[in-house]
């Protein structure tokens, strides 16, 4: 435990040095010729976009780990992720906006990756609450973890089904290129150290919340032995 | 000849332990009883030979047949009626019994659930929904099961909650009969006086430990 | 086997129809939906035509949503669903006959659905009727598989109406979307082919084999 918290001390001031490293690379960087400066929102928007679909993967991945092997610590990593995991997409959402009203002129458009971060977001949101609504711990670790390998399974199908239908259907009303913009040459390297960055933060994060969790279940335990040895 | 056998059972909830170490072997035609106060941890060591818990540690078998593996097939072989009667309100007697019949797979005919509906006395009401019984006829309904399912294994836990008199008189013949045609028992009582009409083995739950009563005291 | 899952489905529709709740219920609060719906959009004729898909959707998804709420009530009382885990079924079957349960009530609204629609929004498209219906049976089979999937994980939560529809409108997202696209092409063309179709069915496969393994897991003890 000792060990624990030193190692998460230390992988916050990492991470701190790194978000700093980054941020003077992403001011650093050239304008882009068409975006401008909003083109610098892309370097928070993209990586914490990757960060919540990374997180949620690694979420699937203790949910199996719990059903699978019944693993408290595969538990509490699986009550840890699902908000930092939110706290990403919210991000993710929220930058789009506010990049996509210079360039596209309005705050919010319908395009199939927004679309499927707005139903992760929901997802996530769906996650929090579930294992918040159910009173016995145990029932409620595994109904969450059946609810992300659903979610895992549903994800990809909900992206492909968004995509079609916003091209096969309604052609954007934006140019493709500014939909999807690629970066490249001299913009790549601060996406790149932002991209760590935000790694970096989301294990972090993780760590630190498991660290709570893992308190108040065993303050739970202490206040329960103590209620049934005195009844 | 039927038989269980359950060695060094062994049961937590979280952090919280229940059970620390419980053997149990019984066979055809007895009846193992359970004493034990409240919380002492009866209904979860019927559970748990119910498999309706799942066995954290030791091992339990009925006949050959390893209940954690084979839940199912053991499941078949066990009827368990516990502080729940299991019905529908909605339903009749007849078809809360016909419902039984069919999710436990059973090769019952029509006129035998009718038969063990007429032996628990309640004949009269076989049609009415079993909404608006009392606490009593529930459990006399529920009971009609073991008439109707005739079951190698019989778990009962606080079966005589809810039954006056005359219904503990009545129950304790139909575990009689149960027991003669070959029935293995379990049951689970806090009240030693209405057990005492039966032929049966006491046994006492304390701490998480099983131990035969007259034994240790 | 099948007889179990046939008794616990009968259970539950007798049930249904000895007290008249679920069925009813579903109905005219699909009838209300309509009615809010109208109010809202006010749609001409044309306009009707182009909606149709979309009502129709919108409705069954919060009918079912409604119906789904109470798929587990019935096995509350008595302690009625320990009984059910305690009977010598494999846990999918259990599902199944829940599913089919909830199923046979889903249709039987959705069956009355699409004419009062047509009536009410004034849309002369009867000859598309039958597929219309046929959509709507493929995609509440999926719907209801995924939906009693999601009314056992809240059954014992708080608030579990709220949390059943919380969990569930991201998740059938790609069923409302092949849905609603199937059945314009439907109207539109008559034509009933096309990879929404496609989408529906995988929809409903990957529902159907998903939902008894993740009922087991949740029923395990």
């Amino acid at each position: 435990m000792q060990r624990l918290i030193a190692f998460n001390r230390w992988l916050g001031w990492l991470t701190l040095g790194l978000l700093a490293a980054a941020l003077w690379l992403v001011f650093d960087a050239p304008m882009d010729y068409q975006q401008g400066n909003s083109v610098r929102i892309l370097y928070i928007h993209v990586p914490s976009a990757k960060m919540a679909l990374f997180v949620y993967l690694a979420l699937t991945v203790f949910s199996v780990w719990f059903l699978w092997k019944k693993s408290e610590t595969a538990d509490i990593l699986t009550e840890a992720a699902a908000p930092v995991g939110a706290a990403f997409a919210m991000v993710t959402l929220a930058s789009g906006s506010l990049w996509g009203k210079p360039m596209w002129g309005t705050w919010w458009a319908w395009d199939a990756r927004l679309t499927s971060m707005l139903v992760l977001l929901i997802l996530y949101v769906g996650i929090i609450a579930l294992r918040n609504g159910i009173d016995d711990p145990i029932k409620g670790a595994r109904a969450t973890a059946v609810l992300c390998i659903l979610g895992a399974v549903d994800l990809p199908i909900i992206h492909f089904s968004v995509v079609w239908w916003r091209t096969l259907h309604q052609p954007p009303s934006f140019s493709k290129a500014s939909a999807s913009p690629a970066i490249s040459g001299p913009l790549l390297p601060p996406l790149i150290w932002m991209s760590i960055a935000f790694t970096f933060l989301g294990a972090y994060l993780i760590i630190l919340k498991t660290r709570e969790i893992r308190a108040r279940r065993t303050l739970d335990t202490i206040e329960a032995e103590r209620t049934f040895t005195h009844a | 000849m039927t038989q269980l056998r359950a060695v060094d059972i062994a049961h937590r909830f979280g952090r919280r332990v229940v059970l620390r170490s419980v053997t149990l072997n019984c066979v055809a035609g007895e009846c193992a009883v359970l004493y034990g106060a409240n919380g002492s941890g009866k209904s979860t060591l019927l559970s748990l030979l119910a498999t309706r818990l799942r066995i954290q540690q030791g091992h339990c078998h009925i006949d050959d047949l390893d209940i954690k593996i084979h839940g199912e097939a053991a499941r078949k072989r066990t009827l368990f009626i516990g502080h729940h009667s299991h019905l529908y309100g909605h339903l009749s007697p007849l078809e809360n019994l016909i419902f039984f019949r069919d999710i436990y797979q059973l090769d019952v005919g029509r006129e035998e659930l009718i038969e063990a509906i007429a032996k628990v006395g309640l004949a009269p009401f076989i049609h009415q929904p079993v909404r608006w019984f009392s606490a009593g006829m529930k459990k006399r309904l529920s009971l009609a099961r073991i008439l109707a399912g005739r079951p190698a294994v019989l778990l009962l836990d606080e079966p005589y909650s809810a039954l006056d008199h005359e219904g503990v008189r009545w129950l304790n013949g139909v575990i009689d009969t149960f027991q003669k045609q070959g029935g293995l028992v379990v049951l689970a009582s806090h009240d030693p006086e209405r057990v005492a009409a039966l032929n049966h083995t006491p046994w006492r739950l304390d701490g998480g430990v099983l131990q035969p009563v007259g034994e240790t005291q | 086997m099948l007889r179990a899952i046939y008794r616990l489905a009968w259970k539950d529709v007798m049930g249904d129809f000895r007290h008249r709740s679920t069925f009813s219920s579903m109905l005219f609060f699909s009838l209300a939906v309509l009615l809010v719906f109208q109010a809202a959009f006010e749609p001409d004729h044309q306009e009707a035509q182009r909606l149709v898909p979309g009502l129709l959707w919108s409705t069954v998804l919060f009918t079912t949503i409604m119906g789904l709420g109470r798929v587990f009530q019935s096995e509350e009382e008595n302690g009625a669903f320990e009984g059910l885990l305690l009977a010598p079924l494999p846990r999918g079957a259990l599902f199944f006959g829940k599913w089919l349960g909830n199923l046979v009530l889903s249709l039987l609204v959705m069956g009355m659905l699409v004419p009062l629609t047509l009536i009410l929004f004034n849309v002369n498209i009867w000859s598309h009727v039958p597929m219309l219906m046929f959509l709507l049976f493929l995609g509440t089979m999926g719907l209801t598989a995924l939906g009693v999937l999601l009314a056992a994980m809240t059954q014992t939560a708080r608030s579990r109406e709220t949390l059943l529809a919380l969990l569930l409108l991201p998740l059938v997202a790609p069923l409302l979307i092949a849905g609603v696209q199937a059945m314009a092409e439907v109207i539109a063309n008559g034509n009933l082919n096309g990879p929404w179709l496609n989408l529906l069915l995988i929809f409903d496969a990957i529902y159907l084999a998903l939902a008894p393994w993740g009922f087991g897991w949740l029923v395990e003890e």
